[in-house]
């Protein structure tokens, strides 16, 4: 199939086609002085200017808190009953192609010892739409991770802005193809040229083979390097939370003595009570010693076990950390 | 001010009076100024002073970082504003006066979020708090940088968070709770308001007590109004509004108005203001005879 273009002017065509077969549309909007991922009605709530939205679409597929069963307590036992996702086409536009590629790092995880289909399932019904970068800012850092504005990989569909503010749209997957043909009055045939994009410049001093290497070597555990760099270190989550990447959640049950719901909510390494155990003693005692886990799961744990990125370099944490935290200057301590 | 800044510092830990000098230093790009640990003197260098230096610092003092206490007697680089939240914790018992050497930065404000900084310092991006302070001349220190602040506040409090409370104030009771539910349904739970606030320094946090859970961990409005409402409470009284808690908040909540709110209620009722001297108790956890109301005689 051809390139098609999205006119700007049909970009709410699109957002009313995909509304209007029961879809979600979830856009770059403004939401308390700042551009979030949000559920759009209208072309004109979608911003254009910005770097990444603040969060990041994964809580489209893993959203931050959700009932997973309800409960009741009788006579005889606990009655629990499991509930079922009903998903339905969630269309992500203006997603950037370092976040599109976390998708594959999130599956990796949902369906690697376990089918969470509470997972699954709204990603068998999600289409990302990336927008290719003709912005960056210092956080950002793909290129040091292997990807750049041109990556491709994640993405349904793939666009281009054009001088005008149009889109040229590279249909990637399937499911990208199927999205076209299924809201083909919003597209149309074309040719136009498209702005030049961005390229972050590589961080040239860190060599992600080399830190790989030093995590994998035990004797790292405790440097001192992990409490030098990260003991301002505050605790507070943000970085997770933001992260597309980041997956933990735990399980817990609200409600009254009798009844209730079992809920999955968003958690994170980064707090003192995620490794605290019953007995009081916790083997990440120290905040640092979070920090490292977080470092640790990113560029060790997760190229060890999966194909897929555990850091796309998309640099939420670091805008978003209060005592700027920046992951990059400890990646580079480790590639040395 | 930073060659005074970084020749106390050296002086302190070359001597040994101090183990670990807390302060600002750069991010790669010196762009951002970030918290920095100094504990060899030769490192000394490291530290800046300039209007970036918007941390709180003085988080970093309290039993939440068992790792830096263990490095042993501190010293630290406070504003004003910081120092009051030091003196909060002097006056909650949480370490002496004397276990803390405190460098006192003369301020001329700093900029409400870093991100804003464009090389100079316009009233414009700076924090409600720096428009009104009374401290720029550090009140409680053991060194002092910098010559003396001429700037005084201004009689009647000015600034976005008055004037925003003023608003909020007349919406009415159904306006008022429409207001809040609305920021609060925003809140992500993740408690980076907490961890940032050098007051919020309990071992074990309310929201982490689940036998039973008092507080709801799920980001849904009224687990995030429970949250929001209840650490307002505990701010009571104590809070110095240094504002951290909304500079982390990665959502936007306006977190400065609960807090300055607070703030006028106290003053109004008991006539104090937390932060200004160590060797008063704040009201919450003091039995005064005299006090005006009778409701516990
Ligand atoms: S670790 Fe930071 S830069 Fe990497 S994917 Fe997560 S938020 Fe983005
Ligand atoms: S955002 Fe920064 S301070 Fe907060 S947990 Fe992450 S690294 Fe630590
Ligand atoms: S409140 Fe005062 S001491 Fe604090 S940063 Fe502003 S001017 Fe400086
Ligand atoms: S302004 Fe926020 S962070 Fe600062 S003392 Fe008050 S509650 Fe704590
Ligand atoms: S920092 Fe903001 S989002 Fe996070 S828990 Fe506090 S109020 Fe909620």
């Amino acid at each position: 199939m051809a390139d098609r273009i999205l006119k700007k002017e049909n970009l709410g065509k699109l957002v009313a086609s995909v509304n209007d077969k029961g879809g979600r549309f979830i856009a770059p909007s403004l939401d308390a002085r700042q551009v979030v991922f949000k559920d759009v009605t209208k072309a004109e709530e979608i911003v254009t200017d910005y770097i990444l939205a603040r969060n990041s679409y994964k809580e489209y597929v893993f959203p931050q808190t959700e009932v997973v069963a309800d409960f009741t307590v009788e006579k005889h036992g606990v009655d629990l009953k499991s509930r079922e996702v009903e998903a339905r086409e969630t269309v992500v536009f203006g997603a950037r192609p370092c976040e599109a590629t976390s998708l594959s790092s999130l599956r990796a995880i949902f369906t690697w010892d376990y089918i969470d289909e509470f997972y699954t399932k709204r990603e068998a019904t999600l289409v990302v739409i990336t927008v290719a970068c003709t912005k960056a800012d210092e956080a950002c850092f793909c290129t040091t991770v292997d990807l750049s504005p041109e990556t491709r990989a994640g993405s349904d569909l793939y666009l281009l802005e054009t001088e005008s503010g149009d889109y040229i749209v590279e249909a990637m997957t399937d499911k990208g193809r199927a999205f076209v043909e299924r809201h083909k009055d919003a597209f149309s045939e074309g040719a136009a040229k498209a702005k030049t994009l961005v390229m972050p410049e590589r961080i040239g001093t860190i060599d992600l083979e080399k830190v790989s290497a030093r995590l994998k070597d035990k004797g790292h555990y405790d440097d001192q390097v992990w409490a030098r760099l990260t003991r301002k270190c505050i605790g507070c989550g943000a970085c997770t939370f933001v992260c597309p990447t980041c997956h933990c959640f735990d399980i817990t049950d609200e409600g009254t003595a009798f009844a209730g719901e079992r809920r999955k909510n968003w958690d994170a390494c980064q707090y003192d009570t995620f490794t605290l155990h019953a007995s009081g003693h916790n083997p990440r005692h120290y905040q640092y010693q979070r920090w490292r886990n977080r470092f640790m799961c990113k560029f060790n744990f997760y190229p060890g076990k999966f194909a897929s990125k555990g850091c796309v370099g998309c640099g939420r944490c670091i805008r978003v950390c209060p005592v700027r935290l920046d992951i990059t200057e400890v990646m580079e301590e480790f590639s040395r | 001010m930073e060659e005074i800044l970084r020749k106390k510092a050296k002086e302190l830990l070359e001597s040994g009076e101090v183990k670990v000098v807390i302060g600002y230093g750069w991010n790669r790009q010196k762009t951002r100024t970030s918290p920095v640990f100094i504990t060899d003197a030769a490192d000394s260098d490291r530290l800046v002073w300039n209007p970036l230096c918007v941390n709180n610092l003085s988080v970093y003092l309290t039993r939440k970082f068992k790792d830096i206490q263990a490095l042993g007697k501190p010293a630290i680089v406070a504003k004003g504003c910081d120092i009051r939240n030091i003196v909060v914790l002097i006056t909650e018992a949480q370490f002496k006066r004397e276990d803390v050497y405190i460098i006192g930065m003369a301020c001329e404000g700093v900029v409400y979020r870093q991100e804003l900084w464009k090389g100079e310092l316009k009233p414009e991006i700076m924090p409600t708090k720096c428009h009104n302070c009374d401290v720029r001349n550090p009140h409680l220190a053991d060194f002092v940088v910098g010559g003396k602040s001429s700037f005084t506040p201004p009689e009647a409090p000015t600034g976005m968070v008055f004037d925003k409370i003023k608003a909020i104030d007349a919406m009415g009771q159904t306006g008022k709770w429409a207001f809040w539910i609305n920021e609060f349904s925003r809140c992500i739970k993740c408690y980076a308001c907490r961890q940032v606030c050098s007051l919020c320094y309990c071992e074990r946090c309310i929201t982490e007590k689940n036998m039973p859970q008092w507080i709801e961990t799920s980001a849904h409005p009224r687990g995030n109004l429970s949250w929001n409402l209840t650490r307002a409470m505990h701010l009571v009284g104590r809070c110095t509004f240094c504002g951290e808690c909304e500079r982390a908040c990665p959502v936007n909540i306006p977190l400065n108005l609960v807090n300055q709110k607070m703030i006028q209620v106290v003053k109004d009722s008991f006539d104090f203001r937390s932060g200004y001297d160590e060797k008063t108790h704040p009201p919450m956890i003091v039995f005064s005879p005299d006090d005006k109301d009778d409701f516990i005689k």
